[in-house]
């Protein structure tokens, strides 16, 4: 045990991206995925020797930068949660078509049960509808030694790999043995005649598209040794897959009698059919333990051949985190004793704002402004990040969260369809995200609406990590088309609310398109001195009156 | 509990408390602490949302054998290492019929209806092997704010198989970025506390 390593199981796919040889590393923030792309970013700035390692402004931007390495022939690793790959979609359902050349592996962090996301959509249907293979490890040493396979893979079938995480084993903790590490090494850009395979126009996109369909057999030959058939006596067996895989095997421990049960153990799709059918022939009931959607469960129903058991028919839960009590009742297993009920009711304890959070400020005044002008049931449009939190009451500030960026746009379908006034609150690095687009429509439509940008200087909730917008935000606001005199930087703290309130009036009053931007730093990253030299360096800069500016670090991040 | 070193069972560990009070901190310190023993551990954690003042909980779970679940059910828990009394009634059904609770008497109470402190002391007293301490008190005595984790990790300490000169080794690793005498201050936290919790007989 000693030549191990602690890690999480994001990390241990960080860590295992960086011994595999990448030559970048790439990612957008958001929880589980966040960890993956920071332990590599520190691995690389550590001993850079040529890698790099860079938080993109969207995830879109990350996996095309991704592409851009690989094109040139390096081993490259991108990172972002679940709803981030629905960003990144056009990117990563094209790029089954061009392929690549350097092994490309994307890491996608799904999060069952909604532990910091707006839904708990199954990466594998992705992979799935892109034609693409998808690896699904089940511990934290699996979490390593698939990322190694799956940049073999990528190399071998041309075809980007994704690596299927979910929440539970990003932040399960435990002991990794690593491989020696490889020096980044270049395969040189494709040869002259596969120019072509990289130029999506339809009559490329038709051949390349007949050419993965044709590498589809190859593709579940390739994975074939990662699933397997366990036999067993009896005839009601079980399929297992991801966490639903590690609760098993465990419960194994506990309850020998399971190994009677025939198993089907996946941890690559697509699966091979005739592994499925032989499974099935095996069985006369199975019973899918896999997390989020019934994926399995669906593929193995469809044959029709054995009664199959799990979301779909209610022996597991339809929504929610997969649990190892859920096995035990679906399995029928006696359960521990339980403890006597205690007898008080335990009210919730929610999350908050942090005490003295620029972000309160902010809301107060916007609230107070609305009473002013005549319209405190206004619905407000808000976004996805810390300052999510005023959805919440007794504050209830925000009314619609739906996607990064969607509080701009939202604002101006609404004052286009009539609402007066039409109010969009957004942080400083979702606006960098998917803001922008947004309020270049805004500006340019003309219509009514308030846009206020909550600029902490940091991606708050994922950790403080820098916003790409950092010490610009006035600049790409004006850049989008809204003229300087509807864009007011105001300071979030209660000495500024009077002054605040009049502004946000004077914004909700102003028939056209108007942009507000409360700037005060994030409390949790002055107390880490997450800018301290940034400031310093900002300050120096300003006291010598030189004309080029710090180089601002790197982004913001989804919940 | 029954020593895991001589026998396979799957034990566990749950702590709780509220954003920004150490559970994640004091979780990785067992870890390590079990691993350093010849235990294999897992350790579950939860990030995100949670971390801003809302509850926050961490499993570890250690055995004999290789693991390969990071959580335990409900009723499966040898320990409850609480830092904060409401967050500890939470997790009671976690605790196995034999488990122990440690927990901390010192409320966070910034939160919307937080419980009469009478009414959850009380149902904390009920709770059948609860160790309660008073960190607030303890602090003081000990002139050391931070003081509760340590002083809880100490009196946990009583019911692991775990040496002190592995924990004392794991603690000095964790805080010795912060100097010699913060280190002490942990050491010092760590005895306290384990000295609350009489040698089992």
């Amino acid at each position: 045990m000693d030549q191990s390593t602690l890690a999480l199981g994001v990390e241990a796919i960080g860590c295992a991206a960086f011994d595999a040889g990448i030559k970048g590393a790439f990612g957008y923030p958001g929880t589980p995925s966040t960890e993956g792309f920071e332990y590599v970013e520190a691995m690389i700035h550590a001993a850079p020797e040529g890698r790099v390692a860079h938080w993109a402004a969207n995830e879109k931007v990350a996996y095309d930068m991704a592409m851009g390495v690989s094109y040139a022939g390096h081993r490259t690793f991108v990172t972002m949660k679940h709803v981030g790959l629905n960003v990144a979609m056009d990117a990563y359902a094209n790029s089954a078509l061009t392929g690549v050349r350097g092994g490309l592996v994307l890491l996608v962090a799904d999060d069952p049960g909604m532990h910091s996301s707006q839904n708990e959509q199954d990466s594998r249907k992705l992979a799935e509808f892109a034609w693409l293979p998808c690896l699904e490890p089940s511990t934290v040493q699996e979490c390593y030694d698939f990322t190694w396979k799956a940049f073999e893979l990528s190399e071998a079938l041309q075809v980007p790999v994704m690596i299927r995480l979910v929440t539970r084993l990003a932040h399960c903790r435990a002991a990794l043995l690593r491989r020696p590490i490889l020096a980044p090494t270049g395969l040189g850009v494709a040869p002259k005649n596969t120019i072509q395979d990289w130029v999506l126009i339809p009559s490329n996109a038709r051949r390349r598209y007949l050419d993965l369909l044709a590498k589809q057999p190859r593709l579940v030959e390739n994975l074939s040794s990662m699933n397997q058939l366990v036999p067993g006596t009896s005839r009601q067996g079980v399929a297992v897959a991801g966490m639903g895989r590690a609760y098993f095997n465990q419960l194994l421990l506990e309850y020998p009698a399971l190994t009677a049960l025939p198993r089907l153990e996946v941890a690559a799709y697509p699966v091979d059919p005739q592994l499925e059918q032989a499974f099935l022939a095996q069985v006369d009931d199975v019973f899918v333990f896999e997390e989020d959607y019934p994926v399995l469960e669906e593929r193995l129903g469809l044959r029709g051949s054995a009664k199959v058991h799990g979301r779909l028919d209610g022996a597991v839960p339809r929504t929610g985190e997969l649990t190892p009590r859920q096995l035990k009742n679906a399995l029928s297993l006696i359960v521990s004793e339980s403890r006597e009920a205690i007898a008080l009711d335990l009210p919730v304890r929610a999350p908050r704002f942090c005490d003295g959070c620029g972000h309160v400020d902010a809301y107060e005044a916007m609230q107070e402004a609305l009473k002013n002008v005549g319209a405190p049931e206004t619905r407000v449009f808000g976004d996805i990040g810390c300052y999510t939190l005023a959805a919440q009451e007794p504050m209830g500030a925000i009314h619609a969260v739906v996607e990064m960026g969607a509080s701009i746009s939202m604002a101006v379908g609404a004052a286009m369809a009539g609402q007066t006034p039409s109010v969009a609150v957004i942080g400083d690095s979702t606006f960098g995200h998917s803001g922008l687009p947004a309020l270049l429509t805004a500006a340019d439509s003309g219509v009514n609406v308030t846009v206020m940008i909550l600029d902490n200087r940091v991606v708050g909730m994922t950790g403080q990590q820098v916003s790409q917008a950092l010490d610009q935000v006035e600049r790409m606001v004006l850049g989008m088309g809204i003229p300087q005199s509807q864009v007011q930087t105001l300071t979030p703290l209660p000495k500024q609310h009077d002054a605040n309130v009049k502004a946000v009036e004077s914004a909700l009053r102003h028939p056209g398109p108007s942009v507000l931007i409360f700037r005060r730093e994030c409390i949790q990253s002055m107390r880490r001195g997450v800018l301290k030299e940034h400031d310093r360096e900002l300050k120096a800069c300003a006291e010598q009156a030189c004309c080029s500016e710090p180089a601002s670090a790197t982004s913001e991040a989804r919940p | 509990m029954s020593d895991p070193r001589t026998n396979s069972r799957i034990h566990g560990i749950v702590l709780s408390g509220v954003g920004g009070q150490g559970v994640l901190s004091l979780a990785q310190i067992l870890l390590e602490a079990l691993r350093r023993s010849g235990l294999h551990a897992l350790q579950s954690e939860i990030h995100g949302m949670s971390q801003r003042g809302g509850s926050v909980h961490a499993m570890v779970c250690f055995s004999q054998v290789p693991l390969t679940s990071p959580i335990i059910d409900e009723g499966s828990a040898d320990l409850l290492i609480a830092l904060e009394p409401l967050e500890a009634l939470r997790y009671v059904s976690m605790l196995r019929m034999d488990g122990h609770l440690v927990v901390s008497e010192e409320p966070q109470m910034s939160m919307e209806a937080y419980p009469p402190i009478d009414d959850v002391y009380a149902a904390l007293k009920a709770v059948r092997g609860a160790h309660l301490i008073d960190t607030e008190d303890l602090a003081r005595r000990l002139k050391h704010k931070q003081a509760g984790g340590m002083a809880l990790l100490g009196m946990a300490s009583m019911f692991l198989p775990v040496t002190n000169e592995v924990w004392f080794d794991v603690i000095r690793q964790r805080f010795e970025a912060k100097g010699v005498s913060v280190t002490e201050k942990n050491i010092e936290a760590f005895q306290a506390g384990r000295g609350l919790i009489p040698v089992p007989a």
